[in-house]
């Protein structure tokens, strides 16, 4: 079910000068506005004006003001129930469609499709003899089927007061979101989780052990629901959606376990935070605790898991990899991806790939320090090793000293080619290794690294603190994000092209669309936790409207 | 015009320039069927044409068409210049089979990927695939001298014959044996003697980072004696004595045939002859493809419907004719699993085409095939509408519809009990005129006439 019980701050800001201001600015709304059924569709909402007796967004405002709510329900039966401010502009809109409808039936000599009936002393109408609606004062009643509005009406001529928005359980489910919620949503997941679709969905993690570190808290708390609540709030222009499930999470015992903060006080790390970042991720999973567990997280990859384990044991120099290298980091993980900057004297590439790096806590970084080292060596060696069969260049590993930090790199070398304009998708990756402090970086480029060593040293200065009860943070920054998209937009146009059967016009008018919508969010959080023993998860997008 | 059985033809009648008659006139069903062979399918308006035109004067325009040729290419090759990967390179290829203005020149182009048969799996570099597509391209219609040369020298060719490296002290037979039996004369026309002395010839050339690299104290400069003649041969001389022999212009003329005329039944060597005189004096091949186009043999009984299409020749088929652009990348994809892989063939003799084509599995994928890219919905999306495409030509209701698709599809007369079992009504209670359009469609490329080409 779905709530909104303030329509007129949603519909305010969706449709306030700034909003208006970007929307129109759109490449697709131009286009669409150049079309003779747009201007059609303008008349008509002139002739709605006229009939209302007022502009569009107040009419809209006055119609839907007291609050909108569709429900789905068994049967797929959809209802929808508005409540207007002002019965007589209501009873105005719907004569408007009546006449409409009306019309058209004649024009195809359809006559009955329109009609009308009493039920237990109110009229209901339906437009094309398959929806079915009523008007009861100021309110409107529509549902798809005839059937699920006699249910409705059964109901209310019942005179029970057992509604949905009485229900404890619901009430609950509501302020687990924020009492202030401008729109509630509210699922009931037994039903859902029963669905073959849904059920297949919870079955991937156990097909892929990625998916399982990321998402198995979630999933378990999800199947331990009964429901699911959404509460989407508006402040300036942030749009903030809060979702809570009933479901405890994951207990000490449980397989998950690994993605629950041991103590109150622990959780996820804050983001780092570097130059033209795009996105970052924190997350707190104890991957000791997790690998341990595969045997029922990911039963189905466990046989084809012994040739990663064993290629972790020559890199590891024989060392058990959950016990003697997954044991010695610490559940705070990180990720962060950030936009690359190139060096002209070593060359450009044509298709700009970002930057990406992983960065983990050491238990005992002294003695890891060079367990690690060596086993990167080893993992660079095989490559050039490989790349040396196929008569391929391989990396050049050389080491430098960056703010107090020695830090492993190796790159292609770029001498003996002429153009460096268009280099290579390879030249993107020039991977390095540094362990600052207690951390260890591993990124896809030196330059990344240079900045996650800074990024952290100054974390170090200041002893940041957890965030308690918090186990995922994401955080997108969309102005890299565009920057990246606008730096590849001929590659992205030309996969548009074949991907789609598009013409170069079209798939340049797409990606365009892409870059403006992406530029109308700002920036993007979304942060997954525990608050009082249930699974909180929010997330919020501060949209860019200038 | 259905297929008999027919006596050997006289040379002379069957390679002189067709001119219709009242027997043998120009029609729907010989626009169509030149389409077919000299390009990978036609749309209306293109079919129209010709009818207009006449048959020498559409194969003029299909040898030498007007437009900026040069300038698509160009683009087209920036285009796959900028992918990294084959995938990508599929996809682009196909792309540019379904919108060249010279169709001719791509289906040659796949003709000769054929046979050069060079696969990018072993390749492993797309750069090098990609030159290699456009050493076919550049000659498909051109010398088959420059193109064997070129050949010799290319280096995807050398890395997946595996003969990037051949030493005075241990030459690598693996390129003058595929040059020689595979490419060339035939295993029967070339001793085991021939080849080791032509490998002789090609020692001191190597790839080496993606390079050729000539080290000349590599080489073998003792005599040789390849195909009867003595001398110190190097690489070059390899080329000019195997095009000296007839049996290689024979034999190209005879796989030519099959591409062009007909896939049933070996040609005698007597209506060969004539041809494979003329092409081995210049190897020139536009003027070889031109006689055969232009011959009352190919407009013949002897070749209508003579040949099965390949699985690009099937989906560009339907794709042509409805006037769109679809996903390449799906249908990379899609024609891969037909067995015909771009960029992949299977093995040195390149795809063997014909009756390979078809068993009772490849009929249902390719069924599959025509179901997905006429469903309206799904990887291909609504791209291709035959209900709009029969509006533009004048139809306004579903009878219409029904004849122009057939002649769209099949350009030939069909028999009445075919056309009457023919969809009517719409798959499902709520089909629209375009839903019904697309079913009917989708029965008519699953006939049996629309696998022949």
């Amino acid at each position: 079910m779905l709530e909104v019980s303030r329509p007129k701050e949603l519909i305010e800001a969706f449709t306030n000068d700034k909003a208006t201001a970007a929307i129109t600015a759109l490449p697709l709304y131009k286009q669409q506005a150049s079309k003779p059924q747009f201007n059609e569709f303008l008349n008509i909402i002139s002739f709605i004006e006229t009939t209302l007796g007022t502009d569009w967004r107040t009419g809209l405002g006055k119609l839907t003001g007291a609050g909108i709510t569709l429900a789905v329900c068994p049967e797929d039966t959809v209802l929808l129930i508005i409540d207007a401010e002002d019965d007589q502009m209501l009873e105005r809109f719907h004569e408007f469609f009546f006449n409409i409808a009306r019309s058209e039936a004649e024009k195809k000599g359809k006559y009955n499709i329109v009609a009308s009936k009493e039920y237990d002393g109110v009229t209901a109408w339906t437009f094309d003899g398959k929806e079915a609606h009523t008007i009861i004062g100021k309110r409107l009643v529509l549902s798809n089927r005839p059937e699920g509005l006699k249910a409705v009406l059964q109901r209310r001529s019942q005179a029970k007061n057992e509604s949905l928005a009485a229900n404890a359980t619901y009430q609950a489910a509501k302020r687990t979101v924020g009492p202030d919620a401008i729109a509630n949503a509210f699922v009931n997941l037994k039903p859902l989780i029963g669905l073959p679709q849904v059920a297949q969905l919870f079955e991937q993690q156990h097909e892929n052990p990625l998916a399982a570190l990321a998402f198995a808290g979630i999933f378990e708390a999800a199947r331990n629901s009964n429901w699911l609540a959404l509460g989407l709030h508006i402040e300036d222009s942030t749009l903030s959606f809060r979702a809570s499930v009933d479901g405890k999470t994951a207990t000490q015992t449980s397989s998950a376990a690994f993605a629950l903060p041991k103590k109150p006080d622990e959780g996820a790390l804050p983001n780092l935070t570097v130059p033209r970042q795009i996105a970052a991720l924190s997350l707190y999973r104890d991957l000791h605790q997790f690998y341990a567990a595969k045997d029922d997280l990911f039963p189905e990859r466990t046989s084809g898991l012994i040739f990663f384990e064993n290629m972790m044991g020559i890199f590891f120099s024989g060392r058990d990899l959950t016990e003697e290298v997954l044991a010695e980091t610490e559940p705070e993980i990180r990720l962060v991806m950030a936009e690359q900057q190139y060096d002209p004297a070593i060359g450009t590439t044509q298709i700009k790939l970002p930057a990406f790096a992983v960065i983990l806590r050491l238990d005992h970084p002294e003695q890891f320090n060079e367990v690690a080292e060596e086993a990167w060596q080893k993992a660079l060696g095989l490559i050039n090793f490989t790349r040396g069969q196929q008569a391929l260049q391989g990396l050049i590993i050389d080491r430098y000293v960056h703010a107090g930090t020695k830090y492993s790199m190796a790159y292609f070398s770029t001498s003996g080619i002429d153009s460096k304009n268009n280099l290579e998708l390879r030249f993107n990756i020039r991977p390095a290794l540094a362990m600052p402090g207690e951390y260890l970086i591993l990124s896809s480029t030196d330059g990344l690294a240079r900045d996650l060593i800074n990024s952290l040293n100054q974390e170090m200065e200041h002893k940041v603190k957890p965030l308690a009860g918090s186990n995922s943070l994401v955080e997108i920054g969309t102005a890299q994000l565009t920057s990246i998209l606008k730096a590849n937009r001929d590659t992205l146009v030309r996969g548009d092209m074949v991907k789609k059967g598009r013409t170069q016009e079209e798939a340049e008018a797409g990606i365009d669309m892409l870059i403006t919508v992406v530029r109308l969010v700002d920036r993007a959080k979304l942060s997954l936790g525990t608050h009082e023993g249930l699974t909180r998860g929010r997330l919020e997008i501060k949209l860019n409207l200038q | 015009m259905a297929g008999q059985t027919e006596k050997p033809p006289d040379p002379r009648w069957a390679w002189a320039a067709y001119e219709p008659d009242a027997d043998r006139p120009w029609n729907l069903a010989r626009a169509g069927h030149l389409y077919r062979r000299a390009a990978f399918g036609a749309n209306w308006d293109q079919l129209q044409q010709a009818l207009a035109d006449g048959p020498q004067r559409t194969i003029d325009m299909l040898l030498q068409p007007q437009g900026d040729i040069a300038g698509f290419n160009r683009t087209y090759d920036e285009y796959e210049a900028a992918t990294g990967s084959v995938d990508q390179l599929r996809a682009w290829w196909l792309r540019r089979m379904i919108q060249t203005p010279h169709p001719l020149q791509e289906k040659m182009t796949l003709f000769w990927h054929s046979h050069f048969a060079t696969n990018a799996e072993k390749v492993k570099n797309a750069r090098l695939m990609q030159q290699h597509v456009r050493l076919l391209r550049s000659q498909a219609l051109g010398s088959f001298q420059v193109l064997l040369e070129g050949i010799s020298q290319d280096l995807a060719v050398l890395i997946w014959l595996g003969a990037e490296a051949s030493r005075k002290a241990q030459p690598n037979e693996n390129l003058a044996r595929a040059l020689m039996e595979t490419f060339t004369l035939g295993p029967d026309h070339c001793t085991e003697d021939d080849i080791r002395d032509a490998s002789r010839a090609f020692t001191g050339w190597f790839v080496l980072r993606n390079k050729l690299r000539y080290i000349s104290r590599e080489h073998d400069e003792n005599e040789k004696q390849i195909l009867g003649r003595k001398g110190n041969f190097a690489r070059d001389d390899v080329t000019r004595i195997i095009l000296e022999q007839p049996a290689t212009s024979r034999r190209l003329v005879r796989k030519l045939y099959r591409w062009l005329i007909s896939e049933t039944g070996q040609p005698g060597e007597a209506l060969i002859s004539p041809l494979a005189e003329s092409f081995g004096t210049d190897y020139d091949v536009q003027k070889l493809v031109e006689t055969m186009l232009r011959s009352n043999l190919f407009f013949s009984a002897a070749a209508y419907r003579r040949r099965i299409k390949s699985p690009a020749e099937f989906a560009i088929g339907i794709v042509e004719a409805l006037e769109e652009t679809v996903s390449t990348t799906q249908l990379a994809n899609d024609l891969a699993n037909l067995g015909q892989n771009l960029y992949n063939p299977p093995t040195v003799k390149g795809w063997a085409g014909g009756q390979h084509w078809i068993n009772s599995t490849a009929i249902v994928a390719r069924q599959n095939l025509a179901s997905a890219l006429l469903r309206g919905s799904g990887p291909y999306g609504n791209k291709l509408n035959p209900w709009a495409v029969a509006q533009r030509h004048g139809c306004a209701t579903p009878e219409d519809a029904r004849r122009f698709l057939l002649d769209l599809f099949l350009q030939g007369s069909i028999d009445p009990d075919v056309y009457d079992a023919l969809p009517k009504t719409a798959r499902r209670q709520d089909d629209d005129l375009g839903g019904r359009a697309r079913y009917l469609a989708q029965a008519i490329v699953t006939f049996p006439e629309f696998h022949l080409a």
